[in-house]
C-alpha cells in the first residue's frame, strides 16, 4: 500500500488549528473550507491507471513533512519588499511571505472611484462575500489535481481580488508577489480577476523563494474576462529547485472578450501546472503561452485544456521548453470543440528543444473534435540544437557555448516578445540566463 | 453553404449473405477451460499449447477492460453469450473443388478464388474458426516459402513456430491479446527463407458466418534474412442483430533486411467488435510496413506497431479509417525505437461521416541510450458532418542524442466551394463528396497495390452515398 | 612570413568519399581571388573545411593563415582568427536579432570581462547597413529568418563588413540573386578591399566577377585546381565552357 499522504493525524491537526485562527472569518467561510478539506481526505493520490497523469512521476507527490501553518518568524520583511518592486509603473500591488501580506499598495483614488476593487483575499472575505461567493473556486477541475484544487480551498489564506467593472480600462498592470520563505512552507497564492464588459485590465503574478529551503506551493489563478473585456496576465514561476508546486488555473472568456495569458516556468523540483481555457462566448479569443527552462533534477508536467463550447472563437497555445541536463518535462494539451461551436479555430503547438541526451520530453497533444466546421491543428516537435545553426554562429567567432545560449534564449523570445510590459520581459530574460548559467540573480 | 446531416444506410451488400450453419464442430456457448480443453482435442495440440491456453485464460479473466482510456462500449461484449469455436472441418483444403459449396459460395462471391488467379501468389480463406481453404502458388513453395495456417505451423514447424509464437506480442500485452492466446483458432504461418523475394502477395480472408460468434485467428509471419514478402488480409461478415467478436493476434518478425508489407482492409459489418493487437519487430535495416484501412465494424480497437531493434530498421504504419453512423474507428500506431538510427513514419487518415467516431492514439518512444533516431508523424481528419466527432491523442516520449520527433494533426471538412465547384460542372453532391473524399486519402492510396486501392475506392464512394442531403 | 592565407596540398572528405584532392592555393592579403568551376567539383566543400566544419575531414595537407596552420584550431577560434566565411546557405535562427548576433560575434573577440560599446555598436551597424541598402528595421529581426535570398546574402555581408576579418570567402554569394541585389553585394565586397583584406571568391558563373573584379582566377574540377590565371582566365572559361576544363583536367591526369 503506497503511504496517502495528509491522512495523517497532522494534517488534521493543522487544518483545526488554521480554521481556529480563522476566529473572525464568516461561518460561510470556514464551512466551505471543512467541505473541501473533507473531499481533499477523500481524494485518492493520482493512481497509476489515471490518464491526466500519464509519464508523470507519481512519487514525490507526499505532503506528509509539509508545514501548513508555517508563521515565519525572523521574517526580513524590509529585503523582500524590496525585490518585490519590478517595475515603477504600476496599478496597485501586494506582496505575500507565506501567506502572509507584507507589502499593500492599493489602487489610486481615480480606480477606486470607477469601482476597481483590488484587495487582499481576507479582506475580500470580509467585504466582498457576494463576489466571492458567485466566483471563487466556481470552476471544475478536471485535469487531474481536484484534490490539489481541494487542499488549496481548505487551507489558502491570502491572495488578491482583483475586480475591474464596465468599461473601466487599467494601464498599468497590477501585481501579486507570492514569496515562500520558511522551511517546509506551505503558500497557497490566490489570484481571482473579473474584468466586466468592455473592461481591460493586465494582471502579473510572481511566485519566487526567498531561500533555499524546501517549500510547498498550491496556487490557484481563476481568470474571468466578461463581454468584450481583455485580460492579460502574466505568471513568472521561479521558485527554488525544492519546491514542490502545483498551479491551477482557469481562464474564462466571454463574448468576444480577449484572454492572454504568459507563463515562465523555471523552478520548483517538481512542478504541476494545469491551465483551462474556456471559450465561453462567440468571438471570444484566448492565448496561451508558456516557457519552461529545465535543469538537473526538475519536472514541469503542464497540463492544458481548451475547450470551446461557443462558435466564432479563437484559441491559441504555445508551449517550449528547454531542457538541460537530467531533467523532464510532460505536456498534455487537448482541444476540446464541441458540437456547437462551428468556425472555432483553435491550435495548439509544443516544442521541446533537448540540450542534454538525458533530458526526456514527453508530449500528449490531443484533439476531441464534435463539430465539423473547424480549422483545429496542433503540432509537436522534439529535437536537439541542429549542427548547422551551431557551426554557423561558431563561423562568426563565437564560442560553442555561448552560441548555444543565444540559441535556447532565441527560441524562448517567440514567447517573451509577446509579453508586454518590457520591464517583466527583460527580468524574465535575467532569471532565464541566471538560470543557464547556473548563476543567482 | 453547409451542408446537412442525414440518415445514412450502411451498405455492405457485398458482405451481407448468410448460409445455413451446419458446423461439425462447436464449443458451446461461452468460455471455461472446457471450452479450451475442446478446442485442444478437436485441433488434436500439444501439451505446452494447452497450458499456454489455460494460463492466458487465467490472464484475461484476471485483466479489466481498458476503460479507463477507452470506450465504454466495449462493456456491451457479453463474454458469456459468445461462441469460441465453430468449424466444419479441422482441415484447409487445398483445391476448391474440395470447399463444401455453400463456403465455396461464400468465397465466391467475395472474388477469392478470381484475385487468386488473377495476381495472388497464395490464398487462405477462414470461414468462422478454421481455414476452409489454403494453397500457395508451386512456384513460391518451391522456394521455400511456407504458408499455411497457424495449427498446421506449430505442428509442423514447431522449431520455427515456438522461437518466435507469443515473443512479440506477450499474452498479458492486453486483455485481448490474453483473450486470443486462450482460444485462437485459424490464421496464417508465414516464413519466407533467407534471400527469397515472394513477388506476388499472399493473401488470408477471413469470413464470420455464424451469429454470437467469436473469430480469434493467430497470424505469426517471418522473414528472414534479406527476405521480402507483402501479405493482404480482407475480412467480411453478415450483419446480425447481436454483436460479434473479431480479436485478432499478429506477429510479424523481420529480420536483418528483410521487408514485410502487410496491408489490411476491414470490412466487418457493423455489429463486429474489431479488437485487434498487431505488432513486428524490425531487426538490422529490416523494413516493416504496415497498411491498414478500416472501412466497417462496430467499434475498432487497433493500434499497429513496430519495435525498431535493430539498427537503421525503418517502421511505417499508413491508415486510413471511414467511421459512419454508429461506428467508432479508434485506431492508431505505436513505434518503439529500440536501436540507433531507426526510423518511424506514421500517416493516418481519418474521415468521421454522421455521428462516427474516428480516433487516433499514436505512441512514440525514444528512450535515453539511442542515437540518430527519426520520427514523423502526421495524422489528418475529415469531419462530413456538422455532428460528426475526431479526436487525436498520441504520446511521445524523447531522450537521447540527436533524435528527432515530429507530430502534426489537422482537422478540416469538405470545403464547400469546392463542393459547390464540382456541381457546377454536374456531379451530383454526393459525387462530388465522394470525389473530394477520395482526394482527401489519395496521396495513401497510391501507394497500396492496385487492386486495393480500387477496392477501397470503392467502399468508399459506397460509404459515401447518402452521406449529404 | 608571408600575410597570406595559403592551401598546401590538401585533401578533404566527406565520410569515404575524398572530395577535394591535393589542392594548393595562396591568396596574398590585399588581392581577391576567385575560384571557378562545375558543380559538385569540391568548391563549396574547400570552404566549408577551411572553416572547420566537423563533417568534412582533411586527411592530409594544410591550410594556414599568415604562415600559421589552423587545421587544429576550432571553427569558432578560425572566425575569431579572422577568417570569414559567408555562406551558400545561411542559417535561420530563431529569435535571435541579427543585432544581438554580431553583438555577441564581436563581443567573442574582445578580451574577457570587456564589454562592446552599445552606441557605437549601432553606430557602426546603421552605417554599414545603409551601405548595404538594408532597411535598419532588420536589425531587431531574427537572423534570416523569412529572409529571401538576396537579404540573406546580404546580411552575409553586413556580417562580414561588421567583424573586419583578414580572410574572407564567398561561398556562391551570387547564387540566388538578381541583378540589382548583385551589385548591391559586390558593393558592399568591394568597399571592404583594400591591403588588410584577401578574399576567396566561390563561383559558377562569371557574372559575378564583372563586379568583383579578381585578380587571380583558379579552376576547379574534380578536387583539383587545374588552371590557375588572371582575371581573364574567367572569360576564356565563359566562352569555351566547362567542357575545356574537361580536356585540361584530362591532360592533366
Amino acid at each position: 500500500m503506497e503511504a496517502e499522504p495528509g491522512t495523517d493525524e497532522s494534517i488534521r491537526c493543522a487544518f483545526q488549528s488554521h480554521i481556529d485562527s480563522l476566529n473572525n472569518a464568516p461561518e460561510w467561510w470556514k464551512a466551505f473550507k471543512r467541505d473541501a478539506f473533507e473531499s481533499y481526505l477523500k481524494a485518492p493520490v493520482p493512481q497509476k491507471s489515471d490518464e491526466n497523469w500519464r509519464f508523470a512521476n507519481r512519487k514525490g507527490l507526499d505532503l506528509s513533512h509539509c508545514d501548513f501553518n508555517s508563521d515565519p518568524n525572523d521574517l526580513d520583511t524590509q529585503s523582500l519588499i524590496d525585490k518585490s518592486r519590478l517595475t515603477t509603473s504600476q496599478s496597485g500591488a501586494f506582496a505575500f511571505a507565506d501567506n502572509q501580506t507584507i507589502l499593500s499598495e492599493s489602487a489610486s483614488a481615480a480606480l477606486l472611484e470607477k469601482g476597481v476593487i483590488w484587495c487582499t483575499l481576507s479582506e475580500a472575505i470580509m467585504n466582498h462575500e457576494d463576489l466571492l461567493k458567485d466566483y471563487f473556486m466556481k470552476q471544475a477541475v478536471d485535469l487531474g489535481s481536484k484534490k490539489y484544487a481541494d487542499l488549496h480551498s481548505a487551507f489558502v489564506a491570502n491572495g488578491v481580488l482583483l475586480y475591474v467593472p464596465k468599461g473601466v480600462e487599467v494601464d498599468a498592470p497590477f501585481y501579486a508577489y507570492n514569496w515562500a520563505v520558511s522551511k517546509e512552507a506551505s503558500v497557497f497564492p490566490h489570484t481571482l480577476v473579473i474584468a466586466e464588459e468592455h473592461s481591460r485590465v493586465h494582471l502579473v503574478e510572481t511566485h519566487l523563494s526567498s531561500s533555499d529551503q524546501p517549500s510547498l506551493s498550491c496556487g490557484v489563478t481563476h481568470l474571468f474576462a466578461g463581454v468584450g473585456a481583455n485580460v492579460d496576465y502574466t505568471l513568472i514561476q521561479g521558485y527554488n529547485e525544492e519546491t514542490l508546486g502545483f498551479q491551477i488555473n482557469s481562464n474564462i472568456a466571454g463574448k468576444d472578450s480577449q484572454v492572454d495569458m504568459n507563463s515562465v516556468v523555471l523552478g520548483c523540483k517538481r512542478y504541476r501546472a494545469e491551465t483551462h481555457g474556456q471559450i465561453k462566448g462567440p468571438g471570444a479569443h484566448i492565448d496561451m503561452r508558456s516557457l519552461a527552462l529545465t535543469d538537473a533534477g526538475q519536472e514541469i508536467d503542464q497540463r492544458t485544456l481548451q475547450t470551446h463550447s461557443a462558435p466564432h472563437a479563437t484559441s491559441n497555445i504555445l508551449f517550449k521548453n528547454a531542457l538541460k541536463e537530467q531533467s523532464k518535462t510532460i505536456f498534455s494539451g487537448l482541444i476540446k470543440v464541441d458540437e456547437s461551436a462551428q468556425q472555432t479555430d483553435a491550435y495548439q503547438t509544443n516544442r521541446n528543444l533537448l540540450l542534454d541526451s538525458n533530458a526526456e520530453a514527453n508530449s500528449l497533444p490531443g484533439l476531441e473534435i464534435e463539430a465539423n466546421d473547424v480549422k483545429c491543428s496542433h503540432g509537436a516537435t522534439t529535437s536537439e540544437i541542429q549542427d548547422d545553426e551551431i557551426f554557423y554562429m561558431r563561423a562568426r567567432g563565437i564560442p560553442k557555448d555561448a552560441a548555444q545560449e543565444l540559441i535556447v534564449y532565441g527560441f524562448f523570445e517567440e514567447i517573451l516578445g509577446r509579453i508586454e510590459d518590457e520591464s517583466l520581459a527583460n527580468y524574465s530574460r535575467k532569471l532565464i540566463q541566471a538560470k543557464f548559467r547556473g548563476e543567482s540573480v | 453553404m453547409t451542408t446537412a446531416a442525414t440518415q445514412i444506410d450502411i451498405d455492405r451488400d457485398k458482405g451481407d449473405f448468410k448460409y445455413e450453419e451446419s458446423h461439425k464442430y462447436d464449443a458451446g456457448i461461452g468460455l471455461t477451460e472446457k471450452t479450451i480443453d475442446y478446442i485442444c482435442d478437436v485441433k488434436g495440440e500439444n501439451d505446452w499449447i494447452r497450458d499456454f491456453r489455460k494460463r492466458a485464460l487465467k490472464v484475461f479473466e484476471s485483466k479489466e477492460l481498458p476503460t479507463h482510456w477507452a470506450t465504454k462500449d466495449l462493456e456491451n461484449i457479453d463474454f458469456n453469450k459468445i461462441r469460441y469455436y465453430l468449424a466444419g472441418d479441422k482441415r484447409a483444403k487445398k483445391s476448391w473443388d474440395d470447399v463444401p459449396d455453400e463456403v465455396k459460395e461464400t468465397f465466391e462471391r467475395l472474388g477469392i478464388p478470381e484475385n487468386e488467379r488473377k495476381f495472388l501468389a497464395g490464398v487462405e480463406a477462414q470461414f468462422d474458426s478454421e481455414a476452409a481453404y489454403s494453397n500457395i502458388k508451386e512456384a513460391v513453395a518451391k522456394d521455400g516459402v511456407i504458408f499455411m495456417g497457424s495449427t498446421e505451423g506449430l505442428m509442423e514447424h514447431p522449431e520455427i513456430f515456438k522461437k518466435w509464437f507469443g515473443k512479440v506480442i506477450p499474452t498479458g500485452d492486453n486483455k485481448f491479446s490474453a483473450l486470443n492466446s486462450a482460444v485462437f483458432s485459424g490464421g496464417s504461418f508465414i516464413y519466407v527463407p533467407p534471400g527469397v523475394k515472394v513477388s506476388h502477395p499472399l493473401q488470408a480472408y477471413f469470413r464470420i458466418n455464424a451469429e454470437n460468434f467469436g473469430q480469434f485467428e493467430r497470424t505469426l509471419i517471418i522473414a528472414d534474412e534479406g527476405s521480402e514478402v507483402t501479405y493482404m488480409e480482407g475480412c467480411t461478415a453478415p450483419k446480425f442483430d447481436t454483436a460479434t467478436l473479431h480479436s485478432a493476434v499478429v506477429e510479424l518478425v523481420a529480420m536483418p533486411g528483410a521487408k514485410i508489407e502487410y496491408i489490411t482492409v476491414q470490412n466487418w459489418s457493423s455489429n463486429v467488435f474489431n479488437l485487434v493487437t498487431k505488432r513486428a519487430i524490425a531487426h538490422e535495416n529490416a523494413v516493416v510496413k504496415w497498411i491498414d484501412c478500416n472501412i466497417g465494424s462496430r467499434l475498432t480497437m487497433k493500434y499497429p506497431g513496430v519495435v525498431l531493434k535493430g539498427r537503421k530498421a525503418r517502421g511505417e504504419v499508413m491508415s486510413i479509417a471511414l467511421a459512419n453512423e454508429g461506428q467508432h474507428q479508434d485506431t492508431g500506431a505505436k513505434m518503439i525505437h529500440a536501436a540507433d538510427e531507426t526510423t518511424s513514419n506514421v500517416i493516418s487518415k481519418s474521415i468521421s461521416v454522421g455521428k462516427g467516431r474516428s480516433t487516433y492514439r499514436g505512441q512514440v518512444r525514444m528512450p535515453k541510450h539511442l542515437k540518430g533516431c527519426k520520427n514523423n508523424t502526421e495524422c489528418d481528419a475529415l469531419l462530413i458532418n456538422s455532428d460528426s466527432r475526431t479526436d487525436t491523442y498520441p504520446a511521445i516520449t524523447v531522450r537521447g542524442d540527436k533524435n528527432y520527433v515530429q507530430h502534426e494533426a489537422s482537422v478540416s471538412k469538405v470545403s464547400a466551394e469546392q463542393i459547390f465547384y464540382m456541381q457546377q460542372r454536374g456531379l451530383s453532391e454526393a459525387e462530388a463528396m465522394s470525389l473530394s473524399v477520395n482526394g482527401f486519402v489519395n496521396d495513401l492510396t497510391r501507394q497500396f497495390p492496385m487492386e486495393y486501392s480500387v477496392e477501397l475506392k470503392r467502399l468508399i464512394e459506397l460509404e459515401m452515398e447518402g452521406s449529404v442531403g | 612570413m608571408s600575410a597570406s592565407l595559403e592551401i598546401k596540398n590538401l585533401n578533404v572528405s566527406i565520410g569515404d568519399k575524398r572530395i577535394i584532392k591535393d589542392s594548393s592555393l595562396t591568396v596574398p592579403k590585399g588581392e581577391v581571388h576567385a575560384i571557378m568551376g562545375p558543380n559538385g567539383t569540391g568548391k563549396s566543400t574547400l570552404a566549408k573545411a577551411l572553416a572547420g566544419h566537423p563533417d568534412y575531414e582533411v586527411t592530409s595537407g594544410d591550410a594556414l593563415i599568415d604562415g600559421e596552420s589552423i587545421l587544429e584550431l576550432e571553427v569558432d577560434e578560425r572566425s575569431r582568427n579572422g577568417l570569414f566565411l559567408a555562406f551558400q546557405y545561411p542559417m535561420e535562427i530563431p529569435g535571435v536579432s541579427i543585432a544581438n548576433f554580431i553583438r555577441a560575434a564581436k563581443n567573442a573577440r574582445l578580451p574577457d570581462g570587456e564589454e562592446l560599446n552599445a552606441p557605437a555598436f549601432y553606430k557602426e551597424l546603421y552605417e554599414k547597413m545603409d551601405m548595404l541598402k538594408i532597411d535598419r528595421k532588420f536589425t531587431s529581426r531574427s537572423v534570416n529568418e523569412g529572409f529571401s535570398g538576396g537579404e540573406k546574402k546580404r546580411c552575409e555581408i553586413l556580417q562580414m563588413a561588421m567583424l573586419d576579418p583578414n580572410y574572407a570567402i564567398l561561398d556562391e554569394t551570387d547564387s540566388g540573386l538578381d541583378i540589382d541585389a548583385l551589385k548591391v553585394v559586390s558593393d558592399g565586397v568591394n568597399a571592404l578591399r583594400g591591403p588588410g583584406l584577401g578574399a576567396l571568391v566561390i563561383t559558377h558563373y562569371q557574372r559575378l566577377l564583372e563586379y568583383i573584379v579578381p585578380d587571380r582566377v583558379h579552376v576547379m574540377y574534380d578536387g583539383r585546381i587545374v588552371k590557375s590565371g588572371e582575371k581573364e582566365l574567367a572569360l576564356e572559361l565563359e566562352s569555351k565552357g566547362y567542357d575545356w576544363i574537361k580536356e585540361i583536367a584530362g591532360n592533366a591526369a
